[in-house]
């Protein structure tokens, strides 16, 4: 445990290390300009050639990396050429809304699609199972955009209990929640009645069930013990997808959310910015992976982090 | 045999509890840290949306048409656009030519800043230092150079120039006046204003502010005691937010979107000309030996062109055709012509000048005007009916479309681009798009390759004519030049169209897509 800990942060880092780079030389690689964007279609040649000065765009791209890495050890990410402010700041300033509909979409997915994974498990092969398995292949077919619009007319014009956009007032954090859950849930259930209807199916339960044990607890303690760190992985990936934002959402509900950050800072070209979304997002989906693991031996007792299993 | 996880003894089930007190904490503490005041908008509050992120109120390099109705709002500039689209003073009592390099600027007596500081004549001429010194400034490419300022006493100055600057009254709309010591070289983050009212919270990063009334203001105080700011870019997000109340006023409406909101109770829709021009502008790059560098053939694909039909069909009547060569609402304006549709005249034409095979390839990026790709999907249609054939190129916002306008990256023949005139004046419009030199089109800075010496000639003199009735005339005369050297296809004006609660009353939506918000009231 104390030697893979710092192991896993090193190995962190590393990815966080590599994935800027790759996408610091991506992003050069792409047509369009900053200057063009920064400076607007009026400008000359001879202004552009100075905003490319101002930003450092004119030295050549090792060098440009090499002041960036600089950058990077002394947590200095530049400037936003479109903020015109730090660039780190401008995305802290986005992800505490991200975090939090990440949060809450995955609070929510959790509660609904575990007991339902479990309900359909419990109902194998039946007509209710069958129900319930359309409409979680409906909610994964449905697009988030689609979703989202039908939820903000029904909600915020048919029925108006919720704010159609922003996060001014509580309740805006419902209806995105709802709409990015969706998927989560369809996903999640269907995950869960797998795992759950061949735990069910284990020798060792037979026996237990035998013995007398209730089916409350030979399902939620038995075969959900058992189930837990594939579902929790699970959980914990999608959770660590939606910190790089949820971009159509955040859009459709104008949530001021890193992924929408990071559409604007690559139409503008803002290599800056796509820098620290991208370090940013990145630190904290590795963080949360970490943690996943770290959890295994909690949901499992017979799990050692960093060793095999022994028999 | 497991191995037990060597540690403290804590059992699974509270080390489970814990994480999951933690989790919860976390959630409500970040969900408290972002989340703003309940409820809808109050009876106070005018709550505007916009489409596109304010990123500052400053405007040395960013100014999107609408973004002009909250800036104005703060900061305030020595003139500014007037209804009718000549300019008139705000932060000057009086500016009047005084000679052909010289203009007399009287301040405003008894003006303040929003925190008690006074206007002063230091304010503009750090102001205008500050515009011309910041790298790509969006207001400096239409000042043919900057004025210095020359203090008279201490309210009034002269602006003197080495050129006559006639429509330097204009062009001071666009410079927005900051106390001298607080401006600075680039887009200014914070800072007070003159305006009707002050920042009283910002999220740069969400594109939201929040205003409020500035009790010092020097004109009559606003009736809205509080504006709510948001960013709402997705349409249909906005289309809901207005019909459910959450939005009172919502900007730069598509047709389609139009046609979902007339009708509706409670929303009413406000529309005026617009400032921009959009074109579907030739290639002037093309040597001698190309078809397209005769302004016959040019004129001859234009007959191709359905104006009539795009208006209406394509469009839903939310532009209007060009009958000149900018915006019918730009002052100076000079009606030179009308687009007409008549393809078989268009193949006579060709044929009479042995154009008989033709390809035109069409650039164009994503946004550039509503509907572009079902324009230029049409215009694939009506050229094929004349036999040519075409290929199109679409840009997706950010880019390399500059490289190909510029010829660097590629040829094309023709490219769907707009022009905005953010003085109101024919004449910057002329100056941005025809007045190119073999000079400028070295560096290829001339608009789209347009270098046409005798035009260029017109428009500079009309620029630097002092006499209002010698430059009318000389208006006229540039504009039929330019017309009659057929730079574009077809061309259009889009119409500026918003949507408000019917609660927003004095809300006068002017060609710069723009209103005072201080003429704003809400009705119960």
């Amino acid at each position: 445990m104390l030697t893979y800990i710092p192991k896993r942060i090193g190995q962190g880092l590393l990815t966080v290390f590599l994935t800027v780079s790759v996408v610091f030389v991506l992003i050069r690689m792409a047509p369009g300009d900053p200057a063009a964007a920064y400076a607007g279609p009026l400008a000359t040649t001879e202004q552009l050639a100075a905003v490319r000065e101002q930003f450092g765009l004119d030295r050549p791209v090792w060098e440009q990396y090499l002041i960036f890495i600089q950058q990077l050890f002394t947590g200095q990410l530049g400037m936003s050429y479109s903020f015109q402010a730090p660039a780190f700041e401008v995305v802290l300033e986005r992800l505490p809304y991200t975090l939090t509909l990440a949060t809450a979409s995955i609070v929510l997915a959790a509660i609904v699609a575990i007991p339902l994974g479990v309900w359909m498990a419990n109902r194998a092969n039946t007509g209710k199972e069958l129900g319930a398995n359309m409409l979680t292949i409906a909610g994964q077919s449905m697009p988030d955009f689609w979703t989202g619009i039908m939820l903000l007319s029904l909600f915020a014009v048919v029925i108006p209990v919720f704010p159609a956009s922003g996060f001014a007032t509580w309740d805006g954090l419902v209806l995105p929640t709802i709409t990015i859950a969706i998927l989560q849930i369809a996903l999640v259930s269907r995950m869960v009645r797998r795992e759950m209807s061949n735990n069910l199916a284990l020798p060792y339960l037979t026996v237990a069930r035998s013995r007398g044990i209730a089916e409350r607890v030979l399902t939620w303690r038995y075969a959900m013990g058992t189930a837990a760190i594939p579902v929790f992985t699970a959980l914990g990936t999608r959770f660590a997808a939606m910190l790089n934002g949820v971009v159509v959402v955040e859009v459709v509900f104008a949530w001021p959310g890193v992924g929408s950050l990071i559409v604007r800072a690559l139409e503008t070209r803002d290599y800056p910015l796509i820098q620290a979304a991208v370090v940013v997002t990145s630190l904290l989906a590795i963080a949360v992976q970490l943690l996943i693991d770290l959890a295994y031996p909690l949901l499992d007792p017979r799990v050692r982090l960093g060793k095999a299993a022994s028999a | 045999m497991t191995n037990p996880l060597t540690g403290p003894q804590l059992s699974r089930r509270q080390l489970l509890r814990a994480a999951a007190a933690a989790g919860l904490f976390a959630g409500v503490g970040t969900t408290a840290a972002c989340a703003g005041p309940t409820g809808l908008p109050g009876p106070g509050t005018l709550t505007v949306a916009l489409t596109r992120s304010l990123v500052s109120l400053d405007n040395k390099l960013n100014q999107f048409d609408s973004a002009v109705t909250v800036q104005r709002a703060v900061r305030q500039a020595l003139t500014e656009i007037g209804p009718d689209i000549t300019p008139v003073p705000v932060l000057a009592e009086t500016m009047e030519p005084d000679g052909d390099t010289r203009w007399t600027v009287t301040l405003r007596e008894g003006v303040e800043y929003s925190d008690g500081r006074p206007l002063k004549i230091d304010d503009v001429a750090t102001a205008l230092q500050m515009y011309e010194q910041v790298q790509g400034s969006f207001v400096a490419s239409f000042f043919p150079e900057f004025p210095t300022v020359v203090p008279v006493d201490e309210r009034t100055f002269h602006l003197d120039s080495e050129q006559p600057i006639p429509i330097l009254d204009a062009l001071m709309a666009l410079i927005l006046i900051t106390p001298a010591e607080d401006n600075e070289a680039a887009e200014l983050q914070e800072g007070v204003g003159t305006g009707p009212y002050l920042v009283e919270r910002s999220n740069r990063g969400a594109g939201t502010y929040t205003l409020v009334r500035n009790d010092n203001y020097w004109g009559d105080a606003p009736e809205v005691e509080r504006v709510e700011v948001r960013f709402l870019p997705e349409e249909a997000s906005r289309i809901i937010s207005v019909r459910s109340g959450e939005v009172d006023v919502i900007d730069s409406i598509s047709p389609d979107s139009r046609d979902q909101l007339e009708g509706l109770p409670g929303v009413s829709i406000e529309e005026s000309s617009s400032l921009r021009l959009n074109q579907i502008f030739y290639n002037f790059r093309k040597p001698a030996s190309n078809p397209l560098s005769d302004a016959r053939v040019r004129e001859a694909l234009s007959f191709a062109v359905d104006g009539e039909s795009l208006v209406k069909n394509v469009f839903t009547d939310a532009v209007t055709a060009a009958e000149g060569v900018v915006p019918d609402s730009l002052l100076g304006y000079h009606k030179t012509g009308t687009y007409q549709y008549d393809p078989e005249r268009a193949r006579r034409m060709l044929d009479d000048l042995g154009v008989g095979d033709l390809s035109l390839k069409i650039i164009w990026q994503t946004g550039e005007f509503p509907a572009d790709t079902s324009v230029m999907e049409a215009l694939t249609e009506m050229f094929g009916a004349i036999d040519i054939r075409t290929e199109l190129q679409q840009f997706e916002p950010g880019g390399n479309i500059l490289d190909w306008r510029q010829g660097k990256a590629g040829d094309w023949d023709l490219l769907g681009n707009g022009f905005s005139s953010p003085t109101g004046l024919a004449i910057t419009m002329l100056q941005g798009m025809y007045a190119g030199t073999a000079a400028k089109e070295e560096t290829r800075d001339t608009y789209q390759g347009y270098v046409v010496e005798p035009v260029e000639a017109k428009i500079t003199r009309a620029a630097r004519e002092s006499d209002p009735v010698r430059r009318e005339k000389y208006l006229a005369e540039a504009q039929q030049a330019v017309w009659d050297s057929w730079p574009c296809a077809w061309a259009f004006v889009p119409k500026s169209v918003l949507a408000r609660r019917e609660r927003v009353g004095g809300l006068s939506l002017a060609a710069s897509n723009s209103y005072p918000l201080a003429d704003v009231r809400l009705e119960a």
